[in-house]
C-alpha cells in the first residue's frame, strides 16, 4: 500500500523584505468562527471563559489569552485564530466551548500576513479605509482593501494581521507589497 | 459619504450596498386572506419622497449587518441610523 500523507501548505509562502519592514504569511494559525445562537450570549460568555479564559471582545475590539485571539467579526459572531498544527481545530474548538456556539472552521478560506516595520502605518493609510493610526492595540475590524474583504488586527505599534481570502491571496498580497514599497 | 455605524463608528459608504426602501422588512403574511393584494403592494408600491426617506443598507465589506438609515434625498444628509433587526424587533419580529 502507498503511503500517502496529506499535509498542510501554506497559500503563498510569503517572506517579504521591504527596507525594515517585513510581510510574513502566518501558515501556522488555524481560524475558527463562532456564531452565537439566538439568544445565547451568556453561555458563550461563559464557554469563552471557563474553555480557553477569553472575555468575549467587544465591537472593533479582540481579546487575547496565551496564542488565542478572538476578534468580533459582527454582533452575533467571532474569530477565534490560533496557532494549530492538525487539521482538527474546528472540534478542538467545539469541545472546548461544549458546544455553546456554532462553530466552522475557516482556516482554509483565509490567508493571514503578518505585516510589520516602521513604515506600517504609512502603508496602511494608503490601503485601508479605516483610522487604524487610531486603534489601539487588540482593536480589529472588518473592512476592504484594495476592493477585497479583508480583517484587520494591531498586535503593537507597527504590527498587524491582515486577513483575506486565499482565493485572491496573490492580489491581495501584491496590494500590501506594493503599498509598502509606495511609502518605504 | 460616511455613514455611522450604530456599533462600529464611522464607515466609508463603499463598504455599504443599498437595497431599497426600508418598508421591505414588513413582509406580508402570505396564508392571509388578502395575501395577494398585500404582496403586489408589497412588491410593487413604493413612495418616492424628495427628502428624508428611509432606506436599507447592507454592510457587506464590514459586520454584514443590515441597517435602516434615515437619509435625506435631496441633500444626502444622514440623520439616524439603526441595526435594522433592532427596527424589526420594535415592529413585533421575533428576530
Amino acid at each position: 500500500m502507498a503511503d500517502i500523507r496529506l499535509s498542510a501548505a501554506p497559500v503563498l509562502g510569503a517572506d517579504i523584505a521591504i527596507g525594515d519592514n517585513r510581510i510574513v504569511e502566518r501558515d501556522d494559525l488555524a481560524l475558527v468562527s463562532v456564531a452565537t445562537p439566538q439568544g445565547g450570549d451568556d453561555a458563550i460568555a461563559a464557554a469563552l471563559q471557563s474553555g480557553f479564559g477569553l472575555p468575549v471582545p467587544g465591537p472593533v475590539q479582540s481579546s487575547g489569552q496565551g496564542d488565542m485571539r478572538a476578534v468580533r467579526t459582527t454582533a452575533d459572531q467571532m474569530m477565534l485564530i490560533f496557532p494549530h498544527a492538525t487539521p482538527d481545530a474546528e472540534p478542538h474548538v467545539r469541545q472546548a466551548l461544549s458546544g455553546a456556539g456554532y462553530t466552522t472552521d475557516q482556516t482554509d478560506v483565509w490567508m493571514v500576513l503578518e505585516i510589520s516595520g516602521p513604515d506600517t502605518l504609512a502603508a496602511l493609510e494608503r490601503l485601508c479605509p479605516l483610522d487604524v493610526a487610531g486603534f489601539a492595540d487588540g482593536a480589529a475590524a472588518r473592512t476592504v482593501m484594495e476592493h477585497m474583504g479583508a480583517l484587520i488586527l494591531r498586535l503593537g505599534p507597527d504590527r498587524f494581521w491582515l486577513m483575506s481570502a486565499s482565493s485572491s491571496a496573490g492580489s491581495f498580497c501584491h496590494a500590501v507589497e506594493l503599498s509598502y514599497r509606495n511609502v518605504a | 459619504m460616511i455613514i455611522n455605524h450604530p456599533l462600529l463608528g464611522p464607515r466609508d459608504a463603499a463598504e455599504f450596498v443599498y437595497l431599497g426602501d426600508a418598508g421591505l422588512i414588513g413582509r406580508p403574511d402570505g396564508m392571509a386572506d388578502n395575501a395577494a393584494d398585500a404582496f403586489h403592494d408589497y412588491t410593487y408600491l413604493r413612495d418616492n419622497p424628495a427628502g428624508e426617506h428611509r432606506e436599507l443598507w447592507y454592510h457587506e465589506q464590514g459586520d454584514r449587518s443590515w441597517l435602516v438609515i434615515t437619509r435625506n434625498t435631496l441633500t444626502h444628509d444622514i440623520t439616524r441610523v439603526e441595526l435594522a433587526r433592532d427596527v424589526a424587533r420594535t415592529q413585533g419580529r421575533s428576530r
